[in-house]
């Protein structure tokens, strides 16, 4: 599970609980100029997620840390791919982060109010 | 040698078709309606190049939004600079595709800001091209506008369409 929140234009990541050692990361921090947008994509966990590097991907347990897909980095992290969420970077480490989030809806609208 | 050139540039996929598919599938279905998978399969392009050329559901939806409006409403107003009075305007506004900027003003104009600017604009226009042709006020168009997008929402155009120009006869040009 991950918890995002905007602070002085920029947007906070926070993995928490155990899942976090899975990770490696568990905290990342995103200029908000670099987000492109954010969306709800339940459906993502069972599409292609390339290469894990470093990463673990135990099917039907947990997805977490770096996938290259194409020549996009991914950050990973999610346990239940029904509360997932896709937040597209520009001029970042990563290309694109997928996170499980509380209330995808909800966290969706926070990243695109921001980047209003 | 245009074949290399060609090749040096690959697409993976027509940006113009995709837009132009996806003003159909919101169109159709809504933005709540519409999930990834469903654009990944009807729009037949990989989650990865969705993301990396729209940036989000939403970057597409506004894009495809401000084609339909570019596509479907502007034809609209041309059409509409030729009505010769109130009956060819309600017919001609009651005729046109509206789908997705109709679902547009119900379902994300409450809740998007840059959506709402596109649909008020866009209803913007439809009323001053109604005003132009017959010579009504703004606000008497911006009356027959509702009307018509009330009477295409209520799926009986001909018949209420007639009954009720049959009482505004004197909205033509001609006539006032």
């Amino acid at each position: 599970m991950a918890s995002m929140r905007i602070t002085d234009g920029h947007l906070e990541v926070v993995m928490e609980g155990l899942d976090k050692l899975w990770t490696f990361r568990t905290r990342l921090t995103i200029p908000l100029a670099n987000v492109r947008g954010a969306t709800v994509d339940p459906g993502i966990a069972s599409d292609f997620k390339g290469v894990r590097a470093p990463g673990t991907h135990i099917p039907g347990l947990i997805i977490a840390g770096t996938f290259h897909h194409d020549g996009d980095k991914v950050f990973w992290h999610v346990k239940d791919a029904s509360k997932a969420i896709v937040v597209e970077l520009a001029d970042e480490e990563y290309t694109r982060l997928v996170l499980q989030v509380d209330d995808p809806r909800a966290a969706v609208a926070l990243v695109e109010n921001a980047l209003a | 040698m245009r074949t290399v050139l060609a090749m040096g540039r690959p697409r993976a996929f027509d940006e113009d078709e995709v837009v132009r598919a996806a003003v159909g599938l919101f169109g159709g279905r809504a933005y709540d309606g519409v999930s990834v998978d469903d654009l990944v399969t009807h729009l037949g392009v990989h989650r990865n190049s969705l993301y990396k050329t729209f940036g989000s559901k939403r970057g597409l939806y506004l894009i495809a939004l401000r084609r339909h409006l570019a596509d479907d409403v502007r034809p609209l107003l041309d059409a509409l600079a030729d009505a010769k009075d109130a009956e060819g305007a309600l017919r001609l506004v009651t005729s046109a595709d509206l789908r997705l900027l109709l679902l547009a003003a119900i379902e994300r104009s409450p809740v998007d800001e840059e959506v709402a600017f596109e649909v008020t604009s866009a209803l913007d226009s439809v009323d001053r091209a109604i005003a132009d042709a017959l010579g009504v006020p703004t606000d008497v168009a911006t009356a027959l506008t509702a009307a018509a997008l009330g009477i295409l929402l209520r799926g009986n155009p001909d018949k209420v369409a007639t009954a009720l120009t049959r009482h505004l006869g004197p909205l033509t040009r001609k006539g006032t």
